[in-house]
């Protein structure tokens, strides 16, 4: 009699156990400029797309589709995600400087924002900060890439001597890779060429 | 003998200048944001998560009872993690120089805000969520993950 009784609950136990595994929700939410993006859910049993704010999917099983989404109260989420959206950091701060024409002098207007460069970096602390040269897609790569770095490390000399932890500062060149403007292979673009102050 | 000697001794300065800018590349996030406890479980070892304290690829990044955390990525990625909460970075690359992109991103457990940045911008298909049971793909920008 007791053997019949364990064996059936040992049985009922793994059936709820196997039916217990982990549940994952997904939600697309606006970013705090109020774009909406896009994400997909996939599994091998199939997959969702969410385009819209406030959707949400859930995925139960590697061998059940995430469920069709649906919409979902903003209180909900900001009750259910609280303490990760209470430490969501500040976005990082971009400066942009611009040279003179094959030069690593800088531009009257951007020698002016050097100074508060520096006074945001120190408010920041600690951070990271990454200097970055970047170059348009006109003409020699290896000249611009090697210009865009000279260009990068005097901004930071710049940067130390008003007073920024030289160990803060990391320098490195995207080369023409990350366009602020998108323009066709060699073309000169004159707000591409610049070094980006980025601080976290 | 002295000019070879000389020689050497300039290579060696520039070897040493040179790589003080690459040596900083390692670290590819830095915690901005700490309430409660929260720690970084990297190669064995549990460091405290402070405010300052960088984050590597392959770290864990871990949260206890009250504890929430928020990360800034090289790429201008924002993660934050609530409270009992585990996330491992199974690799991160930004090198648009070089056309290396990738974010993958374990969640074991908790809650998660992922504030997409340049990463999703330049290369979207190389950042993936993983959650147990799906991969979640990310073409921006704001997206809230719980595993239960």
């Amino acid at each position: 009699m007791h053997k019949w009784m364990i064996f059936t609950g040992g049985l009922a136990l793994v059936a709820m156990i196997s039916a217990c595994g982990p549940k994952s929700t997904v939600v697309l939410v606006p970013d705090p400029d109020g774009y909406v993006g896009k994400i997909s859910v996939s599994n091998e049993a199939g997959s969702v797309d969410i385009d819209h704010a406030h959707q949400r999917t859930v995925v139960r099983g590697g061998k059940t589709a995430p469920t069709e989404p649906r919409s979902i109260d903003p209180n909900e989420v900001e009750g259910l995600f609280k303490g990760a959206l209470a430490s969501q950091p500040p976005p990082p701060v971009h400066f942009i400087f611009y040279f003179q024409s094959d030069s690593v002098t800088l531009n009257p207007e951007s020698e002016r924002q050097l100074p508060e460069t520096a006074a945001l970096i120190q408010r920041r602390i600690p951070t990271t900060v990454s200097v970055i040269g970047h170059s348009d897609t006109l003409g020699n790569k290896d000249y611009n890439l090697e210009l865009s770095l000279r260009r990068a490390r005097s901004v930071r000399r710049q940067l130390v001597e008003l007073g920024v932890p030289e160990s803060s500062i990391e320098v490195s060149s995207h080369g023409e890779e990350n366009p602020l403007v998108k323009t066709a292979d060699n073309v000169a673009n004159v707000k591409n060429r610049r070094v980006e102050v980025v601080v976290r | 003998m002295k000019f070879i000697r000389f020689n050497l001794i300039v290579m060696v300065l520039l070897l040493i200048v040179s790589t003080s800018e690459a040596a900083d590349d390692a670290f590819v996030g830095i915690v901005k944001h700490v309430e409660g406890s929260a720690v970084i479980q990297r190669k064995g070892k549990t460091l405290v998560a402070a405010l300052g304290t960088l984050v590597l690829p392959t770290d864990t990044i871990r949260t206890e009872d009250q504890g929430t955390v928020g990360v800034v990525f090289s790429d201008d990625t924002r993660l934050s993690l609530g409270p009992r909460t585990e996330v491992l970075i199974e690799d991160y690359r930004f090198a648009p120089k070089e056309s290396r992109f990738s974010f993958i991103l374990r969640i074991v457990r908790g809650t998660v805000s992922f504030l997409s940045g340049q990463i999703t911008k330049l290369a979207p298909e190389s950042v993936e969520l993983i959650v147990p049971d799906a991969t979640i793909g990310v073409r921006g920008t704001h997206v809230l993950i719980k595993v239960d």
